[in-house]
């Protein structure tokens, strides 16, 4: 074979891997998910990804980090003329902010059809709710025999030293503590003078996260805290010794879901990946497992477990939302307050 | 145009790719960085594309951001010192091993914790140092102590993190620049009527200072930017400026102030790690 014929013959193999390996990938559907990871994204992929999407020859590449780390990327990105982002797990305030930026698309719902019965309170043009719970009070029965039913329990001297609080819930903690002196979620001065009171009085123990508060609790630590419905039910299957109390003052409500960065580059996929996320059958199934409530009204939660996550008409009549323009404007001097003052 | 200077020239052509790859790849996105620094942070928009020292005023009029930053230079500083201490003398083990096994094994020994991320070695910590963790259930078992000792979450776990993270690159450090150093200046000392000890300080010494600089500047660098070990380890009491620009930046979005944040770490980094070495260099050279 001579030189000339055998370059020719290289690149026609090549050339041929290349269409091949094109016309392999043109078989499925591509798209890039950012989530948080742990057991929720491992919750998000056993429940939604894999049966709904990944089992029909879906590739999702996936992008797991924390939502601050999210948030920054689709706002670093939004100026570039690709993002390499088509979908992103967000809090619902997140969503808020990335569309005050122009880093999110609109959401067309009339293309998911399983998004035609949403929680009306908690859907936003920009942000596909997906599921939801609320701010409450998480106890050690062992130690409390008679469940807390107001947030003032906190403050009760005879818990010195076994109030947890976590770190990355600075927001979550300041509107309690605001619920709890003046009945709403955003007034600073009365939260901040609160927690200072809880400070001197009960010594609050700081932890990073959910699993160091989960740990706090199991290692004896704590034996009083707020966190979500969700994550107390989580703790209490996980074997840690708790139980959950709705306060009377009412509850914050903490929503997550999905948007679109506006450089998304498989938007009619993505599209479809929100149909399968509010996918009724397996959406219930994933809440039986978290303990989240659903954000579409077609999600049938009944018996026992229907009963701890679903909240009661009296509870859902004392269901804050919160004010996103507000926790925007004041997050960061909410952050440096807990810095310098709190923690 | 003479030998010399065409040489320089072929040289200057041979390093300019990557000079130009090193500017556009370092040094532009930091000049984003000051940039961003002399911006106003504003929530709806992010910043406001102005020219402002705001952030700079801010930072150095507030007590609890020179707080952070000198504590964060107090941590580092001290980290840095232990290495130097517990490093020398491993590093001049390994340098004076006569069996290359030996030292084989040693400096494989030495790296082996580098092939692990800093957040699983801050794992293994938070298991060690815990109320309920192994540190205290051997001291309250061996009746050390009566309680379980307060180590997680406080400033002392944090610089024993540090150590733990910083030392590989020490004692590597410090090897290199003490293989270089011929045994035969030690035989010459002793030869004289020097003791081992007084060997060590008045010739080894004094001819390792190079790698102590080195690995000192290594390490106090590391430290001062060091961020999963403050977090894991430190928890949310103990604050550092690694984990303060992150906060800004991504938790709450103020790139201006957190850019601001970076710029005077990176710059007193830079400046303390350049007086100190050229202190030391004068003293010994």
């Amino acid at each position: 074979m001579k030189r000339r014929q055998f370059i020719g013959a290289g690149l026609a193999v090549a050339g041929a891997g290349v269409l091949g390996a094109r016309s392999a990938f043109a078989q499925g559907k591509e798209i890039v998910v950012s989530n948080w990871g742990g057991d929720w994204n491992d919750r998000t992929v056993k429940y939604i990804e894999q049966p709904l999407l990944e089992s029909k020859g879906w590739k999702i590449v996936r992008d797991l980090n924390t939502a601050p780390q999210r948030r920054t990327k689709i706002l670093a990105e939004k100026n570039l003329p690709r993002g390499t982002l088509d979908v992103a797990h967000v809090p619902i305030s997140d969503a808020y902010l990335l569309n005050t930026n122009g880093a999110v698309d609109v959401i067309d719902f009339g293309k998911i059809p399983n998004g035609s019965d949403l929680v009306p309170a908690i859907k936003l043009p920009y942000f596909v709710p997906w599921l939801y719970s609320t701010w409450e009070i998480v106890y050690n029965p062992n130690y409390i025999k008679t469940p807390p039913t107001s947030l003032a329990e906190l403050w009760n001297p005879k818990y010195k030293d076994k109030v947890g609080v976590t770190n990355q819930h600075y927001e979550d903690y300041m509107q309690m503590a605001s619920l709890l002196a003046t009945g709403k979620l955003h007034d600073l001065d009365a939260a901040k003078k609160k927690l200072l009171e809880l400070k001197q009085v009960n010594h609050p123990k700081v932890y990073e996260s959910h699993q160091q508060i989960a740990a706090g609790f199991k290692g004896e630590e704590i034996w009083i805290a707020c966190n979500y419905r969700a994550r107390g039910l989580q703790f209490a299957k996980d074997g840690v010794p708790v139980a959950v109390s709705f306060p009377k003052e009412g509850a914050a409500l903490q929503t997550f879901g999905v948007v679109m960065p506006k450089r998304a580059t498989h938007k009619a996929e993505a599209y479809e990946y929100f149909n399968a996320l509010l996918d009724p059958k397996q959406l219930a199934e994933l809440c039986q497992a978290n303990f989240y409530s659903p954000a579409s009204n077609k999600v049938q939660l009944t018996g026992d477990i229907g009963q701890k996550i679903l909240h009661t008409p009296e509870q859902k009549a004392k269901l804050q939302s919160p004010d996103f323009g507000f926790l925007a404007a004041n997050t960061a001097g909410m952050l440096e307050w807990w810095n310098k003052s709190f923690v | 145009m003479g030998p010399e200077k065409g040489a320089r020239l072929r040289g200057l052509a041979l390093v300019l790719p990557a000079l130009l790859l090193v500017a556009a790849f370092l040094l532009a996105p930091l000049a984003l960085v000051v940039r961003y620094s002399l911006d106003v942070y504003d929530p709806a928009s992010l910043m406001k594309g102005v020219f402002s020292a705001e952030n700079y005023v801010k930072l150095v009029s507030d007590p609890f951001y020179l707080r952070v930053l000198v504590f964060t230079g107090e941590i580092a500083a001290l980290s840095t010192a232990i290495c130097l201490v517990l490093g020398y003398p491993v590093a001049y083990f390994i340098s004076r091993s006569t069996s290359e096994k030996l030292r084989s094994f040693l400096i494989i020994i030495t790296v082996l914790p580098l092939l692990m991320g800093n957040a699983v070695r801050a794992a293994a910590w938070m298991v060690i140092m815990g109320t309920k963790g192994l540190a205290n259930a051997m001291m309250l078992g061996a009746g050390v102590i009566d309680e379980p000792l307060k180590i997680l979450y406080t400033p002392t776990a944090v610089v024993i993190g540090l150590v733990s993270v910083l030392l590989p690159f020490t004692i590597i450090t410090l090897q290199s620049v003490l293989d270089a150093i011929p045994g035969s200046l030690e035989e010459a000392g002793r030869s004289l009527g020097f003791s081992p000890l007084h060997t060590m300080f008045s010739v080894v010494m004094p001819l390792s200072v190079p790698g102590m600089l080195a690995a000192g500047a290594i390490c106090f660098c590391l430290a001062m930017n060091a961020y999963a070990t403050p977090v894991l380890i430190g928890g949310p009491s103990v604050h550092m400026m690694g984990p303060l620009v992150y906060q800004q930046i991504s938790k709450v979005t103020n790139w201006p102030f957190g850019s601001a944040l970076a710029c005077v770490l990176m710059a007193v980094t830079l400046t303390m790690t350049v007086i100190s070495t050229t202190i030391l260099s004068r003293r010994y050279f």
